[in-house]
């Protein structure tokens, strides 16, 4: 960190990083379905006409589209996820987990339909009639690790956020609770939701009986990361002390941390997780709020520099908000 | 909950965990079923040894204040039948008188812990 950069140049550096990460995947995106577009346009020859474009549940085909129009309805909804995730990664990526979030999905979505159109396609090469494509549950495994493994690996090697340490005094107006001189003060709190485990627990146990019944293997592998992933973002320990503001999954990923020296002032609001954020979990809001989001109401609101905020709900809001600004206080008197 | 220790008071830093627990607990900010936090965290946070929470947990618990549950931690009890509000109301009473004639905390918990004795 160069101390005599200003702040319009540090702005301006954080805006040419995120423009930059979101082209970057949209062009990528875009590149990844339109070479999948060519490959299965130079299969035309050897596919039936029409060919199969679903399956029913018993890995029968139940519909029928030409080449032609497959590839423009596959590919219109890949471009579509793309162009949109990659809009959000540019337009509301201020934050790096949001444009973590933004760019793993858009190459998420190029590869997903992708190696969908390409698989589904390949079992069919050689036929004439294209009733008798084969069961394609293989392909939607393939399909699955292809491109979620990708796509998570994007998501690290996005460039994140520099330190961006301020000097300025926390608002007069905004909350804080009274510490004496050698106090040393810690509020902890959860921000947790049981609907993790109502859903998960289910879906997982939907997905073990499918593997059994019909034999798709891969499927149980799925069972593990669908587990852990509905745990890990269903329950946060939330801890605000001398190190400033943390969020942490139980299962300890994912995670953040707010320095107390990039804290511009904390508050509490009122969270609406459908209207604010779209639904519960880790979640990315309007103006590239990030959102911890496990129920509806009372939670902490922390404003951060380079124009970053994040909201986590948990009880006791504004004992949190009041000891972070006190905290931060303490931070910007040197002591 | 909000925790906060001063490692120059006099009173023992376990002593005032278990008092600042059992005014959330009097006060409704912390309700029953709620958990505490793990003592790891607090101790690491606090930057105090973790056999001081752990201590204080456990004053905590003979009080019948916490249940110490394995893989749960640290869960309030259920304090039904213990309503503090009227205890409060007279508390801040006895507050206010001290203030009048200008008593200090120490001598104003002197006089309580002697009526006790009683």
């Amino acid at each position: 960190m160069n101390p005599t950069w200003t702040d319009t140049q540090l702005d301006q550096q954080a805006r040419d990083r995120r423009v930059r990460t979101a082209v970057v995947v949209t062009v990528v995106g875009l590149l990844i379905l339109a070479a999948a577009g060519v490959i299965a346009w130079s299969w035309r020859a050897e596919l039936p006409d029409p060919v199969a474009s679903h399956w029913g549940s018993h890995g029968t085909v139940n519909g029928f589209s030409s080449l032609g129009g497959l590839l423009a309805t596959l590919l219109g909804i890949g471009g579509a996820l793309v162009l949109g995730f990659g809009a959000m990664t540019g337009f509301l990526g201020q934050s790096a987990a949001n444009r973590r979030i933004g760019a793993a999905a858009a190459i998420w979505a190029a590869l997903w339909i992708a190696t969908l159109l390409l698989g589904t396609l390949s079992v069919q090469r050689g036929l004439t009639d294209a009733r008798d494509a084969g069961d394609v549950g293989n392909v939607l495994g393939i399909a699955l690790a292809a491109s979620l493994v990708p796509a998570i690996l994007v998501g690290v090697f996005v460039p994140g956020d520099p330190h961006r340490p301020t000097e300025r005094p926390v608002a007069a107006d905004a909350p804080r609770v009274r510490l004496l001189g050698a106090e040393r003060a810690v509020w902890l709190g959860r921000a947790s939701s049981p609907i993790g485990f109502i859903i998960g627990v289910p879906v997982a146990v939907a997905i073990v009986v499918i593997a059994v019944t019909t034999g798709l293997w891969w499927l149980l592998a799925e069972v593990g990361v669908i587990v852990l992933l509905f745990i890990g973002l269903s329950s946060f320990v939330v801890r605000v002390d001398d190190q400033g503001l943390s969020i942490r999954s139980t299962v300890g990923w994912p995670r953040t941390r707010v320095p107390l020296d990039e804290v511009v002032r904390a508050d509490v609001t009122t969270v609406s997780p459908v209207r604010d954020f779209g639904g519960w979990g880790w979640r990315t809001g309007r103006d590239g709020r990030v959102g911890i989001v496990l129920r509806k109401g009372e939670a902490l609101l922390v404003q951060r520099t380079g124009d970053r905020s994040i909201v986590v709900t948990v009880d006791d809001a504004a004992s949190a908000a009041g000891l972070l600004n006190a905290l931060s206080d303490r931070q910007r008197q040197g002591r | 909950m909000l925790f906060r220790v001063d490692p120059t008071a006099d009173e023992p830093i376990f002593a005032q965990l278990v008092g600042q627990v059992r005014l959330a607990v009097a006060t409704g900010r912390v309700r029953a079923g709620e958990r505490l936090p793990a003592a790891r965290d607090l101790a690491e946070s606090l930057d105090v040894n973790i056999h001081t929470v752990l201590k204080a947990y456990q004053e905590l618990r003979d009080d019948g204040l916490i249940e110490l549950r394995r893989g749960r931690g640290a869960v309030v009890a259920d304090q039904s039948g213990r309503d503090h509000s009227a205890l409060l109301a007279a508390v801040e009473a006895v507050v206010r008188e001290a203030r009048l004639l200008e008593l200090t905390p120490q001598a104003t918990a002197a006089l309580v812990k002697e009526a006790f004795r009683q």
